[in-house]
């Protein structure tokens, strides 16, 4: 299974890549100026985090609308990955009422996918001064925090999914476990 | 980690391929540096040459300790004494960032003029995926300039490999047990050491200050977790703060430094929480750090950050 990561300028872009590698994925990190040409064969996508305020920095998010406007495979993006997608399909974005720095607890309304098997609330970590305000329509929120209401959200007809969190770092529980639910998703998506 | 004995097989291959000539490495004794040392030394052997800089801003001891262990691992080695040429070029600054490139072109100056002694066109280096993560690139945002990699002068005159650029600390050591290399499970010091945990101007008298306040905080850590008072925290050490602030030692008044302790648990050095250091340890490290430092240091804090938002180090 091919599952490549769109490199968006964030600090654990390459911890994705190593959580991908210890659940023995065939896995890349691309810049998100790859066309989408050159990743159209593989089985599904990782929008990495970043530094840009995706608002106001569009361009230094590359060809991320491109990828989710043909893609047919499942994507995922975290946390600046989430929100550029909110904003692209419809969203709001802007500063976070409270930022979120370090342990957060997460809160699970949906364990239909992302979060099957794992318990109602536990600890994940944010980096995070900005946030998604309103979601897309066709969206909804699988989890949120105290602190911001959208930390999961989900496309209702599409594979995409999204969150403001970062399931890849060592001190979010059930990390692995999270990318392990999104390579589930895939496989249904294949068969 | 994932196929140690695979990424050891594979890695010195790459190696043998890579470099034609002779080699050195930078070896500052950390466990990622010493790991890049065994192995690039079973791909070429007396083909490279170990250099180990003493510039003035290491711990206590520390070049002894290093200069032991690369005696008993029989390779190829230079310790360079570049003290002064280091506090030299460090005269005034007070910036992080400017700090960080100053040592990474001093550390590079050295390398070049012993390279040429010894012949090699090759600089091997144990740059692991933090250092060129925080360092930044296009797309990155720079966190701190990892000396090894943002602090490189554009002029460097050798190719350089970097065999353990996709690892973290974790595998590193996984890899460091399986080749037996003795420095596996030192903690992790950074390459500008002192200079970034001395605030503000880094001169031989703070440098000093710290010095000995990190081999307090070292040793009284070292001791608790011995006597099964608390784990081993990740990292460990004791920062010298720029301000001074006011104090009363044996009815006089003092106006003296402040030490900041600050200890981290960490698995990879990308995300980090303090330490929860029992208060009985916090109290003995005040204590000795107040009385033995009496005349330099009258105040001592904790670091209570996790990382995000701080980072490990204050600089």
């Amino acid at each position: 299974m091919k599952v490549y990561v769109v490199d968006n300028g964030g600090q654990w872009t390459h911890r994705e890549w190593r959580v991908l590698r210890y659940l023995k994925v065939d896995t890349k990190i691309v810049p998100n100026t790859t066309p989408f040409d050159e990743i159209k064969d593989i089985d599904g996508l990782i929008l990495s985090g970043g530094a840009p305020n995706v608002a106001c920095d569009a361009a230094r998010m590359g060809n991320n609308g491109e990828y989710l406007d043909k893609a047919e495979y499942p994507i995922f993006g975290i946390c600046a990955g989430m929100q550029f997608l909110c904003e692209h399909f419809g969203g709001t974005l802007g500063p976070g009422t409270m930022p979120e720095f370090g342990g957060v607890e997460l809160k699970v309304k949906s364990h239909d996918d992302l979060f099957k098997g794992l318990p109602d609330t536990f600890g994940v970590w944010a980096s995070h001064n900005d946030e998604v305000k309103t979601i897309p329509e066709g969206f909804e929120v699988t989890a949120y925090s105290d602190s911001c209401p959208h930390e999961a959200v989900r496309c209702k007809d599409r594979p995409i999914y999204g969150v403001q969190f970062h399931p890849e770092v060592e001190n979010t529980e059930h990390g692995a476990e999270i990318f392990q639910n999104f390579l589930d998703i895939i496989k249904e998506q294949r068969c | 980690m994932l196929g140690v004995e695979d990424f050891i097989n594979e890695t010195i291959e790459d190696i043998r391929s890579k470099i034609t000539g002779k080699a050195i490495i930078a070896c500052s004794g950390g466990v990622d540096s010493m790991v890049a040392a065994t192995l690039t030394s079973k791909a070429i052997g007396d083909r490279l040459l170990a250099v180990y800089v003493d510039n003035g801003l290491m711990r206590k001891g520390e070049t002894e300790e290093v200069e032991g262990m690369l005696r008993d691992m029989g390779i190829n080695y230079k310790i360079a004494d570049a003290g002064a040429e280091f506090f030299e070029a460090l005269k005034g600054v007070t910036d992080p960032e400017q700090k960080r490139k100053i040592i990474g072109e001093k550390f590079i100056r050295v390398f070049e003029r012993t390279a040429k002694d010894f012949g090699a066109e090759f600089l091997v280096q144990g740059t692991i995926a933090p250092d060129w993560i925080e360092s930044g690139d296009g797309v990155r945002d720079t966190i701190k300039s990892h000396h090894n990699v943002g602090g490189l002068p554009k002029d460097m005159g050798m190719t350089l490999v970097e065999p353990l650029r996709d690892l973290y600390k974790d595998e590193v050591r996984d890899v460091a047990r399986n080749l037996g290399v003795k420095a596996s499970e030192r903690q992790p010091f950074p390459g500008p050491a002192l200079a970034v945990r001395c605030l503000g101007e880094v001169t031989p008298e703070n440098i000093a200050i710290v010095r000995e306040a990190c081999f307090i905080v070292e040793d009284e850590i070292r001791k608790a977790a011995g006597a099964g008072e608390m784990e081993m925290p990740w990292q460990y050490f004791a920062v010298l703060l720029p301000s001074k602030s006011v104090g009363v030692q044996g009815d006089r008044r003092a106006y003296g430094r402040t030490i900041a302790i600050r200890a981290v648990a960490s698995v990879d050095g990308m995300t980090a929480t303090y330490a929860k250091i029992p208060l009985e340890v916090l109290d003995r490290m005040s204590t000795r750090i107040t009385n033995s430092m009496k005349d330099s240091v009258n105040r001592v804090v904790f670091d209570i950050t996790n990382k995000p938002p701080a980072t490990i180090e204050w600089e």
